[in-house]
């Protein structure tokens, strides 16, 4: 029966994948001619300024913008020197030191999309941050980080002076504070963050004197400076809404704690402004993007939030960053990001010269065009590639018992590898990224220092059909039926596998699904692609009912601080390797299914290497990505591209602009070009 | 009269809360909660939510209780005059909605004064010139306007405005204007980003209204009482607009139950496509997200506003039409 009706649907999904084919072959010619100019100009070299850590080159005096001198003038601000402290974090502007002045403009899609002003505008104010580079760790907001006993314990020293933008002192109390009542508060975080644990184990934060704070932890974590620069629970404010961050403002919050103003007072405030609970308006009040008056370390901060058409920020007249020549950044005044309510007004925009600097939901199939209205829009575009090895990738989920002959296929180690052979990468780089992306495995780029060497990049990353073929035929698969697909071995009929798909993302997965069916016929694989919806997609995941899984894996360059899409690590995700194997991980192998030997190997060094020098690290993550391309849990087709927020438009007379910048969630980029430094040339 | 609108509104009132219980039921329905739709949210933003913060979430939004628990604490804050908070704006429902509906109400009125003033004389005008040029001009211009889906005609017009006039693409007010207080300058400001919206939103339904207004009057005009009007000596104006005309108004009548709520959430396709802050494009993101309170209390108030206007319609037509009678006199 089955077979009667799904004969005729197939041939509609036929004719409809062959004029999404003809549609997107068009585009890819008219691109073409656009991208003339040569992929090289738009890829330029990777740049960004420096934090100078040296104390003997920072500048004497300090000057600031002239609006906050006529304030200080005017007696409402202390001067400028008092504001910054004695400790300034200064930054070498990668051009030059520019001029104060002007507004930032750029786009949101509301206000889930929070990140956006976490990346431009927030400093990034984390203790750590990486260099322009993303591989060294640099202190950040923290004046230095000094390790002791082995690893188990970090001592966190904090910059003389330097102040929460309502100007109270920002000192040990607030880590304190945060660690005692946020953190450990049953109601705020009900369940702790794996940030603040080695090997299952929570560590303690505990006050030394008022600049010196002590991390401590039962074994020892060094990998903790690399929390404290990624997008870690322990990463700055931005982790406030969820009661995370490392430090909250102490002065500011105990008003809405019921441990210092009291339950019945605490109630009575809750009820006053509508909140369902005390433990929402808390985190509501800790909410960077959210509220104005929340005092916070970031160079800008929100004046008007997030939940309103325009979300604005300002310059903070106490942030700590200044420039070599000693002037208080940042260069310009204001940033305002206004609420687009769809992606295609957003990119229209763009394309019109609204926007000064955006990269964020800009879609690289829109390329040509805005290339195209460069010079009338007065901004120029450029490409970020990321440095993850994936922009799109297909998880095999090694848990699927749905049907154990796909099961025994997926647990196969050649068949996943021949699968990952019939792919013709080419095709799709040129037709999806117009070229700009590399063939690939799941390995990140060459100059990752986690890289395990070039013989990886194309390891089963190549297109050989004979080959595939032939590796079927010898596991099993030599029989097919009349039309060319391989037979199960046992005996049900075609072997037919599903890929689960998500529809609307920057990188069109469906589309490119389709064409690797296409190419799967050649390998004799019938592959059934199928679009749902996003909750679906999660609900599916995690209750393994999903067979193979698109998606990228952005964020795994840095695999220890963002291991999702490397093994399998998060239930909620929207394709996984093994939703079993996740329990069985974080339950420390009392739930869920033993992963099998390589897997596990995989596993046991990711975990060692939070406890062992940098230098054994970097070894544990070659070998990491070494069993991970030999075993293609995952496989790679095309990474290092731009189509994740890697096409960015810049007004031409924005100066100390990259012309290329390290793409990635955890250089929360462009914050790692320090957008601080950015100002507007004359 | 008093005693059918009374047993009317208690009609209403049932119906209301009956819709309360289907809305609350329908935003359940879809897989996954408001939870897992920001796990899917910010991973397509390329960052991660972790399990432990997912749990965290549900417990404080209450998203693990049984649905009936979940349903009667929605209500039970309903009759408080309070309709929560939106979990994605983290603002009450009642701020969220309230600053766009009238910006909607605006919208939405402009597009049907349009589509009034345009399609009653132009209707009155087909029927009582019937198959002249003018008739079959208005015909023809009619037929696109209803063929063209209009989120299409928003696409083009965005298109060209950007191309040919530089104009700033989509949204109600100009970038200087988006948060500046009420002055007579932005409303100008809004007053010229309106005419496009209400044009794109109004021409399907004058298309729709022209070919109601020229079939009915087309009846009337045939019968004994038009006749006897002109063989009155009345004026051919008089004669078509004081006789026919008001009665082939009753269709436009009887659809103000569906006109109240289309004032709120006609436009979302056009308001999507154009960037327009109005309740539509708020009602989908509410749904996609499985934001409960915002998403059931816009549903909720869509169904008070077909209710109310299903009432208005009945009392209206009683008063347009005097051939219709209530039962009970």
């Amino acid at each position: 029966m089955t077979q009667l009706w799904r004969t005729p649907r197939r041939g509609t999904l036929r004719s409809r994948l062959t004029i999404a084919l003809l549609v997107a072959l068009l585009t890819a010619l008219v691109a073409a001619g656009a991208l003339a100019q040569g992929k090289s100009a738009l890829i330029g070299k990777l740049e960004g300024p420096e934090v100078v850590a040296d104390p003997t080159k920072f500048p004497k005096t300090f000057k600031e913008a002239p609006q906050l001198a006529e304030q200080v003038k005017a007696g409402k601000l202390p001067p400028v020197a008092e504001r910054i402290g004695q400790d300034p974090l200064v930054i070498k502007p990668l051009h030059e030191v520019g001029r104060y002045g002007g507004t930032w403009r750029g786009g949101f899609t509301g206000p889930a999309d929070f990140w956006n002003g976490f990346r431009c505008c927030s400093g990034p104010d984390h203790l750590m941050f990486w260099d322009y580079t993303g591989d060294k760790v640099m202190p950040n907001l923290a004046r230095s980080l000094e390790m002791q006993d082995g690893g188990r314990t970090w001592l966190v020293h904090l910059r003389r002076g330097m102040k929460w933008s309502d100007g109270k002192p920002f000192t040990a109390d607030d880590f304190v504070f945060w660690f005692e009542d946020v953190y450990r508060n049953k109601d705020l975080v009900p369940t702790p963050t794996a940030a603040m644990a080695i090997n299952g184990k929570q560590g303690e934060i505990q006050k030394v004197d008022a600049q010196t704070v002590r991390f401590r932890f039962p074994e020892p974590y060094y990998m903790l400076p690399d929390v404290l620069a990624g997008s870690t629970d322990l990463a700055g404010q931005w982790g406030g809404y969820k009661g995370m961050g490392g430090f909250a403002p102490a002065h500011y919050l105990k008003q809405f704690h019921p441990k210092y103003v009291g339950q019945a007072e605490l109630d009575r405030k809750v009820k006053e402004a509508k909140f369902d609970s005390w433990v929402r308006m808390f985190l509501f009040k800790n909410d960077w993007a959210l509220n104005p008056e929340l005092p916070v370390l970031s160079p800008w901060k929100t004046v008007t939030p997030i939940n309103t058409p325009t979300w604005t920020l300002e310059r903070n007249p106490y942030s700590v960053f200044v420039d070599t020549a000693g002037n208080q950044l940042p260069y310009i005044d204001r940033v305002v990001l206004t609420l687009a309510e769809n992606l295609e007004v957003l990119n229209l925009r763009a394309i019109a010269g609204e926007y000064d600097f955006q990269q964020r939901h800009l879609d690289l199939g829109k390329l040509p065009v805005f290339i195209e209205n460069q010079a009338k829009g007065g901004y120029k575009v450029y490409l970020d590639p990321g440095d993850y090895g994936g922009d799109m990738i297909i998880k095999f989920n090694l848990n699927y018992d749905a049907d154990p002959e796909i099961a025994k296929w997926f647990n196969t180690a050649d068949f996943r590898r021949a699968l990952a052979l019939g792919i013709d990468r080419d095709q799709i780089n040129e037709t999806f990224w117009l070229g700009t992306g590399t063939p690939s495995s799941v390995v990140p780029a060459d100059s990752n220092k986690y890289n395990p060497g070039p013989q990886y990049r194309r390891m089963w990353a190549t297109l050989d059909v004979r080959k595939a073929n032939e590796m079927l035929d010898k596991i099993g698969l030599a029989k097919k039926d009349t039309e060319g697909y391989r037979l199960r071995s046992d005996g049900k009929g075609r072997l037919r596998i599903e890929i689960m798909t998500l529809g609307g993302q920057f990188v069109q997965f469906t589309q490119i699904s389709e064409m690797i069916r296409e190419q799967w016929k050649k390998i004799g694989i019938d592959l059934v692609v199928q679009e749902v919806e996003r909750s679906l997609a999660l609900k599916r995941t995690a209750a393994n009912e999903q067979q193979l899984g698109a998606w990228n894996n952005d964020g795994s360059e840095h695999l220890f601080t963002f291991p999702l899409h490397v093994f399998p690590f998060e239930l909620a995700a929207v394709a996984s390797s093994g939703p079993l194997y996740v329990k069985w991980f974080h339950s420390a192998g009392t739930q869920g299914k033993e992963p099998e030997p390589r897997m596990r190997e995989l596993m046991d060094k990711w975990k060692k290497a939070f406890g062992v020098p940098e230098k054994e690290r970097i070894q544990l993550g070659k070998e990491i990505w070494k069993i991970a391309a030999e075993e293609v849990y995952i496989i790679g087709v095309i990474g290092m591209g731009p189509a994740s927020m890697g096409v960015r438009v810049v007004k031409a007379n924005l100066g100390n602009i990259p012309s290329r910048q390290y793409n990635s969630p955890d250089g929360k980029t462009p914050g790692i070009s320090r957008p601080v430094t950015f100002y507007w040339k004359k | 009269m008093l005693g059918y609108i009374g047993r009317r509104a208690l009609l209403a009132i049932f119906t209301v809360w009956a819709i309360s219980v289907l809305a609350f039921v329908i935003i359940q329905l879809p897989p996954g909660d408001y939870v897992t739709s920001y796990i899917a949210q910010m991973a397509s933003m390329g960052s991660v939510v972790t399990d432990e913060e997912a749990e965290n979430l549900r417990i404080q939004y209450g998203l693990g209780q049984p649905i009936y628990v979940q349903y009667y604490k929605w209500v039970k804050l309903i009759v408080q005059g309070n309709f929560g908070m939106s979990m994605e704006w983290r603002r009450p429902v009642t701020e969220v909605i309230g600053e766009r509906l009238w910006l909607t109400v605006v919208v939405s009125v402009s597009a049907l004064f349009l589509t009034w003033v345009l399609a009653l004389p132009i209707g009155i005008y087909s029927a009582v010139r019937q198959y002249s040029v003018g008739d079959y001009l208005a015909t023809f211009i009619g037929f696109v306007g209803l063929a063209v889906p209009n989120f299409l005609l928003a696409l083009v017009l965005l298109y060209l405005g950007f191309t040919l006039f530089n104009a700033h693409i989509g949204g109600l007010f100009s970038p200087d204007f988006q948060d500046a207080p009420w002055s007579p300058a932005r409303a100008w400001d809004l007053a010229t980003h309106l005419p496009i919206p209400a044009l794109i939103l109004g021409l399907a339904g004058t298309a729709q209204q022209i070919r109601i207004m020229r079939a009915n009057l087309l009846d009337e005009l045939r019968k004994p009482y038009v006749v006897t009007a002109r063989s009155k000596g009345l004026s051919e104006a008089r004669v078509i607009l004081k006789y026919p005309v008001r009665v082939a108004l009753n269709p436009f009548a009887s659809t103000i139950g569906y006109t109240l709520p289309y004032i709120v959430s006609g436009s979302i396709i056009v308001s999507l496509v154009l960037g327009l802050p109005t309740v539509g494009p708020l009602l989908l993101k509410a749904l996609i997200a499985q934001d409960m309170f915002l998403a059931g209390t816009i549903v909720l108030l869509l169904g008070v506003m077909t209710v109310i206007g299903t009432l208005i319609s009945d009392v209206l037509l009683v008063w347009i039409d005097p051939r219709i009678r209530l039962e009970d006199t």
